[in-house]
């Protein structure tokens, strides 16, 4: 009998160093243009600015969570795989109705919990029509999403509104052994999401279901359970993101959905070129929340033109996912 | 030598493509359940809305979704290649930017200025194509980077938005939006061919089929000789030549271009393309769905707005009714497991 | 013929009775009957799309039966789910590899079965015990972190087996088809670890296409023909007349295949269809250089890891080369892309059936004139009549069942598949036809009219370079035959003048070249 041995490849390769690097080209890039920012101006590292960046991420960072477990248990392919663009929608309702509820004077618990409710209601109404109605996620979601913001709408009247509330004041402007509160709660859902996710059983089968749909069949898995449950949970981080959200803005401002969808879906999607095996992952999309806000901020702290500051931001983003997806080409 | 293999005569399981009558009555209403929703809205809208069928509100609501349409499409053609486009809106603005700037500061002739507009949009498509084919970026990531950064640019050359208006505009240049050929009007005539063209494209000619083919499984269209790179050149390229007619056509109806406009589109023309898709047997992008797609788009928007509803109640209802007619017409069809074979 | 005795001493760990299953369109399997002894290895042969692939789906709860009965152990199963099939202990090694891509190798092993700590799922524990089971028991040296996608199909192949074995708990396992992606020696070890099995007193089905192997390993063989049983042989007791290889085709087709292998006369001819220089990748290729002249049908063999799959993904432009030079025709071809392969005039039928080889959701007509489109169209325009009756035609010849070109290609049977993929490129005009294992997963009818079709093309002037795990078809069908052996061709030997033993000697590097 003649074993056959096969090379030890891949990892064991030429120089392991190298690879390394490469595998982190995107993380490293980053890096740099925190050290030139760093240089640029002083007050970019005071924790100050950090924890600034922190707290103005953490709603974006949580959503951004959310739609990494849709994207997880989906898979990544955008146009027949998981995604759930009625997150922002869903968070946005939230907070209206947390809003509404406190300016009429309701108790803090029950307005939360009213909201909470109509917010999961979202997530269930996308599992339904993804698991039950059939549609392709980005259909179902696409849907889901021009419904909530016309109820949002429709229910708030569409205006603007203040919360002067104690515990929303607390959360905006509170810390945590000096770790704002937003940041805190964003911790939170990494924590939670990601030991989900990343490493129990059923983490482990909900992302089998969405990179390889009949290779979780034949394992005994039904991908769409996995999926209905991906849309709740991701309906949770929503809830939490409502909190964080109605904190940051003090209350409802109408229109911030549109800007929250792109920037969740940018944190997400750019956040699959810091995992190492550039796939979509709950610390990557927070991550990249995070890293996408502070380069907005360090432009702004250089003087760069304000309009300018999207174009910047979007070469340089390329930059990062084309190193990623350049890396991933060379190792074929 | 070896004997020829035995004739099919002797297989008792050969097939048979004609099943039950029944069966086929099923498919097809679970293929047309949509169209049979969107007529019940028709219906339902002429019965409560009296000018709903007045024939100038049919000429309108075509006139009003035929810039929906010319995005819908490119965004099928973009679909069926296996990707999407989520900068269509940035290259709806530069056809129309472009176009007015040529006019205005240029003086040129309204064909050259819809030329310029044309080759505006095919510009952007041209940087959506070198980032996913040249540095191998998602299409998603490399048009929503495109979305960033053409967004950008429209700021800072309007001072963070202003509106171009151009008042002196040329009336052959205004009748891409408001002129007529034949009693239709332009824009009908416009969206109409350039459907035409797609459904040739897309559906009739060999290039579709190795679109489609590059869309279901890329390495095997490639291991096929197909020019994979080559076509996505295309497509992404033509898709934003095409989307950039409709920011013309807006420019040209408006007399002003307003920037970052062309992002409203976007949503509704995913919508669009997916409910078509939803709607052919394989789940593909086809032309016909995504004009019943934008079609119902339309109907219930305007339906909703002739019965003079409260403004925030009606975007309420126009998703309440999309989520609706979605859930109404696509559930039981036989569900997306049981074609999953391994 | 009907040979019903069952082992002394056992009972069944399998009985499926009158089985039918039919799927829109086609009749899948006809109260179809199988029973597998405690204890024994069983066969399962059947043309393509008889219904053999069907039949364990339904065991393993993927489809549902129409109707039949089905007994694990002797007690009935009432609903068959993969969940509960598992818990009695029956393993499936399915046709069709299904692995997640990014997943590593230790997690797919452990996909379902997940082992867990005390913080979550225990990762190194799976790691190890992945890698130590895929070396003692199946003899690959892998990588528990190696990356699904990063792995060539056999060594996929070894992660699926794993993954089927590895709790230990299995009482009945089926393998379907399982040798059609491993080489020789890969077969051998696999052959020894069925082997423990059997003396582990564990039951096995085995279904394949290769009869030698059926013969080599299995007690009872079942024949399918056209969705039902036509017989069940012993292929251990000597009882007369003895059952031989030539009696398992003759149920299976229902006819005599006298000779698989076509006789060829190859006449030499002075030009040369392909010629490589040098080939080097800076990787797997050392300077590899091999001529294919026109006419001429030439092998080409190897174990995982020999550089085989390299070379074959070289010459047509989907990696990247160092240095060398290739010759279509005599005339220089830019191999980097395949596009330009083809034009140059090479056609390429894939090893990886799944990824390269069929659009699965398309027909098998638009399959068929994928690489030909311009031939069926004017203008662009595509001739839908012209394409559909190429699509029929191209079905007629290599017999794909069931016949019906507007059928999507997702539902055919493994090996119809690969005859769809083969019919794309024996409708083309290519001067070079580079075949990656052309007939995996082919039955023996079917494939002796590939082998009679690839005759052809040589004798009509094209040349050959036939890739194939098996040194039977190499010795039956090829001129000359070359051995690569880590990135270098280390033999290159006329084929009538050498054997089965030293083929498979050289590929393993257990010979030198004569
Ligand atoms: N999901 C399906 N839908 C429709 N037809 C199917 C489906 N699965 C299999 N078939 C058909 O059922 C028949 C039996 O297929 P099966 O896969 O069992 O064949 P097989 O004996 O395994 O053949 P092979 O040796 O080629 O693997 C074939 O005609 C095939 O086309
Ligand atoms: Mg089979």
């Amino acid at each position: 009998m003649t074993a056959t041995t096969v090379e030890t490849r891949r990892f064991a390769a030429a120089a392991p160093a190298l690879r390394l690097l490469l595998a982190r080209f995107p993380l490293l890039v980053f890096a740099l243009l925190f050290v030139y920012m760093a240089l640029g101006s002083e007050f970019f590292l005071e924790w100050r600015n950090i924890s600034s960046i922190l707290r103005q991420s953490a709603p974006d960072a949580i959503l951004a969570a959310g739609l990494a477990v849709v994207v997880t248990a989906g898979g990544d392919d955008i146009v027949s795989g998981g995604i759930d663009i009625s997150l922002p929608a869903a968070a946005t309702l939230g907070v209206g109705i947390l809003s509404d509820q406190l300016v009429n004077g309701r108790p803090f618990v029950l307005a939360m919990l009213l909201a909470a409710a109509a917010v999961v209601a979202v997530g269930l109404l996308n599992a339904v029509l993804v698991v039950k109605v059939g549609l392709t996620p980005l259909l179902a979601t696409l849907a889901s999403w021009v419904a909530v913001i016309g109820t949002t709408k429709w229910v708030i009247n569409n205006r603007r509104i203040t919360v002067d509330h104690q515990f929303i004041s607390n959360v905006r402007d509170g810390t945590v052994l000096n770790v704002p509160i937003p940041a805190v709660f964003a911790l939170a859902v990494l924590i939670v999401f990601s030991f989900w996710i990343h490493r129990t059983r059923f983490g482990h089968r909900l992302q089998a279901s969405g990179g390889n749909r009949s290779a979780a069949e034949i394992s005994g898995l039904n991908p769409d359970y996995f999926l209905a449950r991906s849309f709740v949970m991701a309906s949770l981080a929503a809830v939490v993101a409502t909190l964080v959200l109605t904190a940051r803005s003090s209350g409802l401002s109408p229109g911030i959905e549109e800007r929250l969808l792109l920037d969740m879906v940018l944190a997400t999607f750019v956040g699959a070129a810091f995992s190492f095996r550039r796939v979509v992952t709950v610390p990557g999309a927070m991550l990249g929340a995070v890293l996408v806000k502070a380069l907005g901020s360090g432009f702004q702290l250089l003087n760069v033109d304000i309009f300018k500051v999207g174009m910047v931001k979007g070469v340089l983003i390329l930059i990062v996912v084309a190193s990623a997806a350049l890396e991933a080409g060379q190792r074929r | 030598m070896t004997s020829t293999p035995p004739s099919s005569a002797d297989t008792p399981t050969a097939v048979t493509t004609r099943s039950g009558w029944g069966r086929r009555l099923v498919d097809s209403l679970s293929r047309y359940g949509f169209v049979i929703v969107f007529f019940a809205f028709v219906v339902f809208f002429a019965v409560r809305a009296d000018a709903f069928l007045n024939p100038s509100n049919l000429v309108n609501i075509l006139e009003g979704n035929a810039v929906l349409l010319i995005a819908a499409l490119a965004m099928t053609l973009v679909v069926a290649s296996g990707g999407i486009d989520l900068s269509i809106g940035i290259a709806i603005d530069f056809g129309g930017w472009f176009a007015i700037i040529a006019m205005r500061d240029y003086n040129l002739t309204w064909a050259s200025a819809l030329l310029v507009g044309l080759l505006a949009g095919a510009a952007v498509g041209t940087l959506n194509a070198a980032l996913v084919v040249r540095l191998k970026i998602s299409p998603f990531l490399a048009t929503l980077g495109t979305f960033f950064i053409g967004s950008s640019v429209q700021q800072i050359y309007t001072s963070g938005g202003g509106q171009v208006p151009f008042r002196e505009m040329s009336e052959s240049f205004r009748s891409l939006s408001t002129g007529a050929v034949l009693g239709i009007p332009t824009e009908i005539v416009l969206a109409g061919t350039v459907g035409l063209l797609y459904f040739v494209l897309l559906e009739r000619s060999v290039h579709g089929k190795r679109i489609h083919a590059i869309g279901l499984q890329r390495s095997v269209a490639s291991v096929s000789g197909i020019r994979v790179s080559g076509y996505l050149v295309f497509v992404f390229i033509f898709a934003s030549a095409t989307v950039a007619l409709s920011g013309i056509i807006l420019t040209a109806g408006l007399r002003q271009f307003t920037p970052l406009s062309g992002f409203s589109y976007l949503l509704d023309s995913i919508a669009a393309v997916f409910i078509g898709a939803s709607m052919h047997p394989q789940r593909r992008p086809n032309v016909a769905g995504t004009l019943v797609g934008v079609l119902f788009l339309g109907v219930v928007s305007n339906g909703l707005n002739l019965m003079g509803l409260d403004f925030n109640l009606r975007d309420a209802l126009e998703g309440i009714i999309l989520v609706g007619a979605l859930a109404l017409a696509f559930t039981n069809r036989n569900n997306r497991a049981a074609e999953v074979s391994i | 013929m009907k040979a019903t005795s069952l082992l002394e001493g056992a009972g069944s760990a399998l009985e499926m009775e009158t089985v039918s299953k039919t799927f829109p369109g086609v009749r899948a399997l006809d109260r179809a009957n199988l029973s597998v002894s405690r204890g024994e290895v069983h066969g399962l042969v059947g043309e393509n799309g008889a219904g053999k692939s069907t039949i364990i789906k339904i065991l393993a709860g993927v489809y549902r039966a129409d109707a039949g009965k089905v007994n694990v152990d002797g007690a009935p199963l009432e609903k068959i789910d993969p969940a509960s099939v598992h818990r009695l202990g029956v393993r499936f090694i399915h046709q069709e590899i299904s692995l997640v891509p990014h997943f590593s190798v230790a997690e797919s092993v452990f996909l379902g079965q997940e082992q867990t700590g005390k913080f979550g799922t225990a990762k190194r524990l799976m790691r190890q015990r992945a890698e130590a089971f895929l070396t003692e028991t199946l003899g690959v040296e892998l990588d528990g972190r190696a990356l699904v996608r990063d792995l060539s199909v056999a060594e996929r192949k070894l992660v699926q087996i794993a993954r089927a074995l590895i709790d230990g708990q299995a009482k009945l396992v089926v393998f379907d088809e399982p040798t059609a992606v491993l080489a020789a020696a890969e077969v051998q070890t696999l052959f020894a670890a069925i082997d423990a099995l059997r003396q582990a007193g564990k039951s096995m089905l085995y279904v394949s296409h290769y009869l030698n192997e059926i013969h080599q390993i299995c007690d009872r063989v079942t024949v399918f023909r056209n969705g039902t049983d036509v017989g069940v042989m012993n292929l251990r007791q000597s009882q007369e007349p003895q059952v031989g290889v030539p009696e398992i085709i003759r149920l299976m087709v229902g006819r005599d295949i006298d000779d698989l292998y076509p006789q060829r006369q190859h006449t030499k001819r002075k030009q040369k269809a392909l010629e490589v220089t040098d080939l080097d990748d800076g990787q797997r290729l050392r300077g590899v250089s091999l001529t294919v002249g026109a006419g001429e049908v030439v092998g080409l063999t190897g174990i995982i890891g020999s550089g085989r799959a390299e070379l074959v993904d070289s010459l047509y432009g989907l990696r990247k080369i160092r240095s060398g030079q290739i010759l279509v025709n005599e005339e220089p071809a830019k191999a980097n892309s395949p596009a330009r392969a083809v034009r140059s005039g090479l056609a390429l039928v894939p090893r990886d059936r799944r990824n390269d080889g069929l659009v699965l959701d398309m027909t098998v007509a638009d399959n068929v004139n994928l690489a030909t489109l311009e031939e069926v169209s004017t203008l662009g325009w595509l001739n839908r009549a012209a394409a559909s009756r190429r699509g029929d035609e191209s079905m007629e010849r290599l017999d794909v069942r069931p016949r019906g070109s507007q059928a999507v290609s997702r539902l055919l049977s493994g090996g119809n598949q690969q005859k769809v993929v083969l019919g794309r490129w024996l409708a083309s005009q290519a001067r070079v036809y580079v075949l990656d294992d052309p007939t995996v997963g082919v039955d023996v009818g079917a494939r002796s009219e590939i082998y009679r079709l690839i005759a052809d093309l040589a004798q009509a002037g094209a040349g050959v370079l036939m890739c194939s795990n098996d040194p039977a078809e190499l010795l039956g069908m090829c001129d000359r035959i070359l051995v690569i052996v880590r990135g270098r061709i280390i033999a290159d030997i006329v084929a009538a003048e050498t054997d089965l033993e030293q083929l498979t000697a050289l590929a393993t590097g257990g010979a030198e070249a004569t």
